[in-house]
């Protein structure tokens, strides 16, 4: 039954902006034909709200005031915001990686590194691709199963201007990682929606970076709607590391898609550091057996900000190993949601699943909500989730300042080590001190 | 010197009194034992000279070098050179030893008005006092005391004096929990220790450990206060006859 709800301000803008957007498009007829689908299925519910269990914590209805238009211009860039972008990526600039750049949702070759990445790999933009016969992404783009709860992933499909493609070859082996940057440009708020398609073959390994900033002048407002599916398949290796570091403000909902083919491995963390209200979702399915998933995550926040992390974990197929933590940093009257849904199927067996969140609270306004679910529907199984929120330990404060460290500096060693658990969890070097970097910038920044 | 003078300590929160007029001076060069039965307020005592909150001194006062350090805080004690090694040491998951020890090292440093070292002068000065301790550096890149057995933290205790080189050293039952060959060689990292400007306090329930670490003078703490003081014979004789004679003064 389809209750006719009366639209918000935001509803109804988004439906404006559609009706913009749609007839500007030069694309394929069956990508304008899957842009109106996907936008009818967005239209049927709206956007989620609270009585829908997995935006139980971040009801999008009530807190989406408003809906920005998507950006104007197609930006081609000057040279010169090769040094903007340095600056935005702060501490990440200093990671040798291939960059591949998005202003304002569009693809900038100038200031990527295609090239070098060709000879491991195919790349297109989506934006080629919905123009051509969406050769490497159609099979990705679909409406089937969106629902109520899918209302994001509807928007993104209805909205998605550009990403990258990248298909990597089997066997090969990236030599550096692929950094993803988009940035935002437009010095007015606006809605930026892109998807990624990055599919590695069976033996292959890339280390993927995905950074959302905001550059100098850019308007510290505006939303994003990002997505990016990750398709492994057999024996495939990818690292995935997306984060949003400090200076961009606004809203960031997003939807992280895995598919693991037999005996591959993901592993995957996200930083948090930025944005008005953010959701990472991930869904990971085990499609063949013994493939394996490290997931963690780090959520700072401050002031007012609500950080949402939403996992699915789907152990299809058996003997999969997952592993899941996430931690959160609070103050002010910040809130982090926590959400990690397993479901094991039947049949799949020998399945290892553990999960873990923790929050450590450094006021006493801030919350922390942190829910498992776990379905299981095979028997031989081994599966565990945990759980903590606390305070600095005042007797590991009273040990560091016997030893003559003073209080502040003392409680944020122990902040810092409580983050680093989980960013230790960064393979690569390089990686792993960028992200302490900003964990660092942020600490030093807290008031408390 | 340390001066305790008639102190009396209670949790913050209750009204017993843990401390009741206990009255010490412990010169430097010297190394005082405290000994006395469990529950008699020996670790409640290292923990107020360290400048633990959540303990109430409702009498008395503590100096340090004539001056009383009972308004300071844990890490203004520490620059006075204070220095309580504990009786279970913290696991800090996440901090490297080594950036740990640099840290406090240099804070005190920094607070003395003295220079801060490089990472290269650290780590010379680390791998010699490590050495001495039978401690392998590589251990040190572990965080603070994570997988460290029993005897391994007192020695990592042990390693933090000789590094922050405090003059006045207050170890709390630094013996428990080890084996003999543990206790011998913190007992030798201590004894290393020992100078005409330090003072130690070595607060431990079993004579064992005063075999290795002779003191100058012991002292039994029941019932809140020193009831008897003598040479290191006083720590064979309680040996022998055990804290009877003083536990009825505990009630």
């Amino acid at each position: 039954m389809n209750v006719a709800v009366q639209k918000t301000k935001a509803e109804r803008a988004i439906g404006e902006h559609f009706a913009t957007v749609n007839g500007r498009l030069v694309e394929a007829a069956w990508a304008k034909s899957l842009r109106s689908d996907a936008f009818a299925h967005f239209q049927a519910f709206g956007l989620p709200h609270r009585r829908i269990e997995q935006w139980k914590y971040t009801d999008l209805r009530e807190r989406l005031k408003e809906a920005f238009p998507p950006p104007l211009h197609a930006a081609g860039a000057p040279a010169s915001w090769r040094q903007d972008v340095e600056r935005a990526l702060g501490p990440l600039a200093a990671i040798e990686a291939y960059r591949l750049v998005f202003l304002d949702g569009s693809f900038s070759a100038i200031l990527s590194d295609v090239e070098p990445l060709l000879q491991w790999a195919e790349f297109v933009t989506l934006a080629q691709a919905l123009r051509g016969d969406g050769a490497r992404v159609r099979e990705r783009l679909v409406t089937r199963g969106l629902d109520a709860a899918g209302a994001v992933r509807a928007l993104n499909l209805a909205f998605m201007s550009d990403g990258a493609a990248l298909t990597v070859r089997p066997g090969a082996r990236v030599d550096r990682p692929v950094m993803l940057v988009f940035a935002r440009v437009a010095d007015t708020p606006a809605a930026i929606t892109t998807r990624n398609i990055v599919t590695v073959g069976s033996g292959a390994e890339l280390s993927l970076i995905e950074v959302h900033v905001a550059l100098p002048g850019a308007s510290p407002g505006g939303q994003e709607n990002a997505a990016t599916d990750l398709l492994l398949q057999r024996g495939a290796n990818v690292r995935h590391v997306k984060c949003l570091p400090a200076g961009a403000d606004g809203v960031h909902l997003s939807n992280t898609d895995a598919e693991l083919g037999e005996g591959s491995f993901l592993r995957a963390f996200q930083m948090t550091l930025s944005g008005a209200l953010v959701r990472n979702q991930l869904a990971i399915a085990f499609k063949g057996k013994g493939a394996k998933l490290d997931t963690s995550g780090a959520m700072l926040a401050a002031g007012s900000q609500h950080f949402d992390t939403t996992l699915f974990v789907d152990h299809e197929a058996p003997g999969g190993i997952s592993r899941e933590l996430y931690k959160s940093v609070l103050e002010g009257r910040a809130r982090a949601v926590f959400q990690g849904k397993i479901i094991v199927h039947p049949g799949a067996q020998k399945t290892d699943g553990k999960q873990m969140a923790q929050g450590l609270m450094l006021s006493p306004e801030a919350e922390f909500d942190s829910k498992p679910e776990l379905e299981i529907y095979a028997d031989d199984v081994a599966c565990g989730h945990g759980s903590t929120c606390a305070e600095i330990d005042p007797d590991l404060v009273f040990y560091c300042r016997s030893r003559g460290i003073s209080e502040k500096e003392a409680r944020a060693l122990l902040v810092r080590s409580f983050i680093a658990e989980a960013v230790d969890k960064v393979e690569e070097e390089p990686v792993r001190e960028a992200l302490m970097a900003l964990a660092e910038g942020w600490l030093q920044q807290r008031t408390t | 010197m340390l001066e305790v003078k008639n102190l009396h300590v209670k949790l913050a929160e209750e009204d017993k009194p843990i401390l009741n007029g206990l009255s010490l001076s412990v010169p430097k060069g010297e190394v005082h034992a405290m000994m006395g039965p469990n529950g008699s307020g020996k670790s409640t005592l290292a923990y107020v000279l360290a400048g633990r909150s959540g303990y109430e001194v409702t009498e008395g006062d503590i100096l340090w070098e004539g001056e009383s350090i009972l308004g300071l805080e844990p890490d203004e004690r520490a620059a006075r050179g204070v220095f309580l090694a504990f009786q279970y040491p913290m696991e800090i998951p996440g901090v490297s030893t080594l950036v740990f020890l640099r840290t406090a090292m240099n804070a005190l440093r920094k607070k003395r008005g003295e220079k801060e070292l490089n990472t290269a002068e650290f780590m010379r000065l680390l791998r010699e006092r490590a050495g001495r301790l039978g401690i392998d550096v590589e251990m040190l890149k572990r965080p603070v005391n994570v997988g460290f057995s029993g005897g391994e933290k007192k020695r990592a205790e042990v390693l933090q004096m000789a590094l922050l080189e405090p003059s006045l050293c207050v170890l709390d039952e630094t013996d428990s929990g080890l084996d003999i060959d543990a206790v011998r060689i913190v007992a030798d990292g201590v004894n290393a220790l020992r100078s005409k400007g330090r003072a130690m306090l070595l607060i431990t329930h079993y004579q064992r450990l005063l075999n290795y670490i002779v003191p100058d003078r012991v002292h039994v703490l029941a019932g809140g206060r020193i009831q008897k003081s003598g040479d290191k014979e006083l720590a064979i004789e309680l040996e022998k006859s055990g804290y009877a004679e003083f536990q009825s003064k505990a009630a």
